[in-house]
């Protein structure tokens, strides 16, 4: 298993396509992990670029740690990462919190961000918020007994359940989870956020009750566009192909602006000349 | 090192025990020893895996088998139904082929 020893914390990552030219990055979820991403939305973008998914800090095979949850240390781990890999400038996914977390890298490191990709990215500033992430790990166990559960679908393995039941209590109860992510409720207010000018993409459910956290950053970040495909806030579980095309295009479509307007510096150039 | 040096083809029975390993390795000794594993245990409903074990075992199995089998590519054409189905005899079958 890769884990990369960073200054504060051990980080499980996974590569896809290390060869590729340019990087992507993805940042999964609370309660969740790099599978997420793995098994579909991945592969899907290591066709053309180098992909680095890792397990955040207390989630699935990273090291278990009780404290820095907030976006300040999160993004540390990320920067400390991508130095640790050699990554000077890499396009970010993020998903949930993931997403915050993403955001939050432009806002601090925009020379090490690329392209900027956020799915579903909840505004912390709603009381809801806190809610919607107590109600998504309810979902993210109730999807793991309707999917992975035997064909009368009554129980989850125990094995699993334990392991689930561990994971929310370890996060719950003996990290400071909860106060950390409270402790970043003017996020979206932050003039940082506004100050962006990262080519944003904005990819939400349009049955997520998270949209109008989509509608509030599209219109703050100058150069974001709003993208609703059709689920909730489950969509990269929900709709992993149609997530992994709007990324890909993104991805595709952003180097064609650069290669237009590239070619239109060019084009002035040797019109003045 | 993990990388095996083939010079003949393996049999199923010898996937199947490599198999058997990784598994034990992903979900510790004191479950597997309370499971009866054949190649016809499915992943998520016999063997309880959840996805992030999936992906621990899946890179078990491309630093042992070789980058000639693309294990991830081949998890990735499947859904989530497809991966939910799927049995130990699916991947010997699938390494089978690749070798």
């Amino acid at each position: 298993m890769p884990v990369i020893d960073l200054p504060n914390v051990r980080l499980h990552v996974q590569e896809l396509n290390p060869g590729g030219e340019e990087t992507i990055i993805m940042v999964h979820g609370m309660f969740s992990n790099l599978a997420v991403y793995y098994f579909n939305i991945a592969p899907m973008l290591a066709k053309h670029y180098r992909v680095v998914l890792f397990d955040m800090k207390g989630h699935g095979m990273s090291e278990k740690v009780q404290t820095g949850y907030d976006l300040t240390s999160m993004t540390n781990d990320l920067r400390e990462l991508m130095d640790a890999l050699g990554i000077e400038k890499a396009h970010l996914a993020g998903y949930s919190y993931g997403g915050l977390v993403a955001l939050k890298m432009a806002t601090r490191f925009p020379e090490r961000v690329d392209k900027l990709a956020i799915i579903e990215g909840p505004d912390p500033s709603e009381q809801e918020t806190l809610t919607i992430i107590d109600t998504y790990s309810r979902e993210f166990l109730i999807h793991y007994i309707e999917n992975f559960a035997d064909t009368t679908r009554l129980l989850a393995g125990k094995r699993q359940l334990e392991k689930n039941h561990r994971m929310y209590e370890f996060l719950f109860n003996e990290t400071s989870i909860r106060s950390d992510m409270e402790g970043e409720k003017e996020f979206f207010n932050d003039p940082a956020v506004a100050a962006i000018q990262h080519e944003t993409l904005l990819i939400y459910g349009e049955e997520s009750n998270c949209v109008p956290s989509g509608r509030t950053l599209a219109s703050r970040i100058p150069n974001a566009t709003l993208v609703l495909v059709p689920g909730d806030h489950n969509v990269p579980v929900q709709q992993p192909e149609v997530v992994g095309k709007e990324l890909e295009k993104f991805l595709e479509f952003a180097d064609n602006l650069n290669f237009r307007f590239n070619q239109s510096i060019l084009d002035s150039i040797n019109h003045s000349n | 090192m993990d990388q095996l040096i083939q010079e003949s083809k393996l049999s199923k029975a010898e996937i199947f025990e490599t198999l058997h390993q990784f598994i034990t390795e992903v979900i510790g000794e004191e479950f597997v020893e309370e499971m009866d594993i054949t190649p016809a245990s499915s992943f998520t409903k016999d063997l309880e895996m959840d996805s992030i074990e999936i992906v621990a075992f899946s890179e078990k199995v491309k630093n042992h088998f070789g980058s000639n089998i693309d294990f991830t590519g081949w998890l990735s054409n499947m859904d989530l139904d497809e991966i939910i189905q799927l049995k130990l005899e699916n991947i010997i079958n699938y390494i089978q082929e690749c070798q």
